[in-house]
């Protein structure tokens, strides 16, 4: 008899390894993630929303985005200077802020910088909201910044040619260029008073982003090349503010264990008095 | 071995035959492992209800798991009792932990990438003739209006489609125009990203809606440099 026991007991320790094995890997998976989305990290203390170049923002984990010419519509672009944005987010639970860095070889007054989110519950059209003709789309909020001006324009559109600045205006922004790349930082409150115009943002939920650039350089007759429609654009991608700490997992986790533990007790001990 | 012994080895070995042997067969896929589970599920109780048919196999059965859950006459085997006795409990706690805990990934948003077309457009035939000619004028117009993220060669990766999610459609995958007919590639080109359904998730297509640029004889032309171009044909009926 005691071969057999000691052969269930090799099984059992291998099964154990086993389902352990697969729970660690399985564990690590899932915390494995591809830039798909911007997490504003909480923070305490005062969000750095002038300062680009705030030593606060080496705590927000960077996100990497592609950039793509604008060529949905007319005037279009074929070919335009920022591949990539790379972007950070950092709130206090109050006030936001988001800060889009990406390379350009020169600095100029024209060079701008936009994001922008879906507004309220309907999906819209990452090209300003374009009406869309089988699904009823609601509009978008764009926040942007010129060199120029140096400051935030808070705007909406629904469709192209719709674009206009909100009577509130909520947005701040102001940049920093150096060594041939643009640190912009775009700052506002959670949330307004203009839920239909503004995107409010609820930490702990995800909602929808996107991103243009214009480099404000000229060709050679003294115009610019990238205006207006003809700009680095980005497809939608998902931003969430990092909800406050949440410990009730650790207390559901040990009132768990506890009947468990007290299973195999009641368990036992009938086994025992069956016996 | 004891009637332990081989329940065991069986669920192992179906596990390792679900997960690893069975993807491997041409024309299956891996499986999902809520399926797996169930499938061992039933594995499970089929040796179970077996098990338990008559008294001496029931007892061949469970008599080993008791024993050794009871701790009599374990020997050496005592501490490995209390090793399973304290982790089984805290698996519990730790898997409880991984099913309340917030998720960090976004919402998955499923998309289907050939929705069905509008009635109106099932069953249109190119009214081009099929001419070295109007193939040709079809290759340039496509070079001049899509190439910028189909790409020179058809492939999806012209120099603007980067930056797209959805990338742009590669024309050279049997999984793409090869499967569609004329008609549904004359839809997609003149509505664009904006006109799918809901279920293509037009918000984020870049496509332009063509028809506000190009004539449809343009459009039907551009079709045939397509399929000339990615070396395709498109589907028919027969």
């Amino acid at each position: 008899m005691k071969p057999a026991i000691q052969i269930i007991g090799q099984i059992l320790r291998g099964g154990i390894s086993v389902i352990v094995a697969i729970m660690v890997g399985g564990a690590t998976i899932s915390f494995a993630q591809e830039s798909v989305s911007v997490r504003a990290t909480l923070m305490t203390g005062g969000v750095p929303v002038d300062d680009p170049s705030a030593a606060a923002w080496s705590s927000a984990p960077p996100a990497t985005f592609p950039m793509s010419p604008q060529v949905h519509w007319q005037n279009r672009i074929q070919e335009v200077t920022v591949k990539d944005v790379i972007v950070r987010a950092l709130h206090d639970g109050n006030q936001m802020a988001v800060l889009i860095e990406y390379a350009d070889p020169t600095q100029d007054p024209d060079d701008a910088a936009a994001l922008e989110f879906m507004v309220g519950d309907k999906k819209a059209h990452f090209a300003h909201g374009q009406p869309m003709l089988q699904v009823e789309g609601g509009p978008v909020n764009i926040w942007f910044w010129k060199n120029k001006t140096d400051k935030g324009v808070d705007m909406s559109a629904k469709g192209f040619g719709t674009l206009k600045p909100q009577e509130h205006q909520d947005v701040k922004a102001k940049g920093a260029y150096s060594n041939g790349t643009w640190k912009v930082v775009f700052s506002r409150n959670l949330s307004t008073g203009h839920p239909e115009e503004d995107v409010q943002i609820t930490p702990g939920q995800f909602i929808s982003i996107a991103f243009a650039v214009w480099d404000g350089r000229k060709d050679g007759a003294g115009e610019l090349v990238e205006k207006g429609s003809q700009k680095a654009v980005s497809s939608w991608w998902y931003f969430r503010a990092d909800a406050p700490p949440d410990y009730s997992g650790y207390m559901y986790a040990a009132i768990a264990a506890a009947l468990a533990l007290g299973f195999q007790f009641v368990l036992i001990r009938k086994l025992k008095k069956g016996q | 071995m004891g009637a332990l012994g081989k329940p065991i080895i069986l669920m192992v070995a179906m596990y390792v035959f679900i997960k690893f042997v069975l993807p491997n067969i041409p024309g299956s896929a891996p499986l999902p492992s809520s399926l797996i589970a169930l499938y061992l599920l039933l594995t499970g109780s089929g040796i179970v209800i077996f098990q338990t048919l008559s008294k001496e196999s029931k007892d061949a059965f469970w008599g080993p798991m008791q024993r050794f859950l009871t701790g009599e006459n374990l020997g050496g085997l005592q501490a490995l009792r209390y090793g399973v006795l304290i982790l089984f409990p805290l698996l519990v706690g730790w898997q409880t932990y991984g099913s309340t805990a917030v998720s960090d990934l976004p919402p998955i948003e499923s998309r289907t990438i050939h929705p069905a077309p509008p009635g109106e457009y099932t069953g249109l035939s190119n009214p081009v003739a099929k001419t070295p000619d109007n193939i040709m004028q079809g290759k340039g117009f496509y070079a001049a209006y899509c190439s910028p993220c189909h790409g020179g060669n058809f492939d999806g990766k012209g120099p603007a489609a980067r930056g797209f999610v959805p990338a742009p459609a590669n024309f050279a995958d049997p999984t793409t125009i090869a499967m569609l007919q004329e008609s549904y590639l004359f839809w997609r080109i003149k509505k664009g990203g904006v006109g799918l359904p809901i279920e293509g998730t037009p918000w984020k297509s870049a496509m332009p809606r063509w028809e506000v640029e190009l004539p449809d004889e343009w459009i039907w032309k551009i079709i045939m440099g397509e399929y000339d171009g990615a070396h395709q044909s498109p589907r028919t009926w027969e």
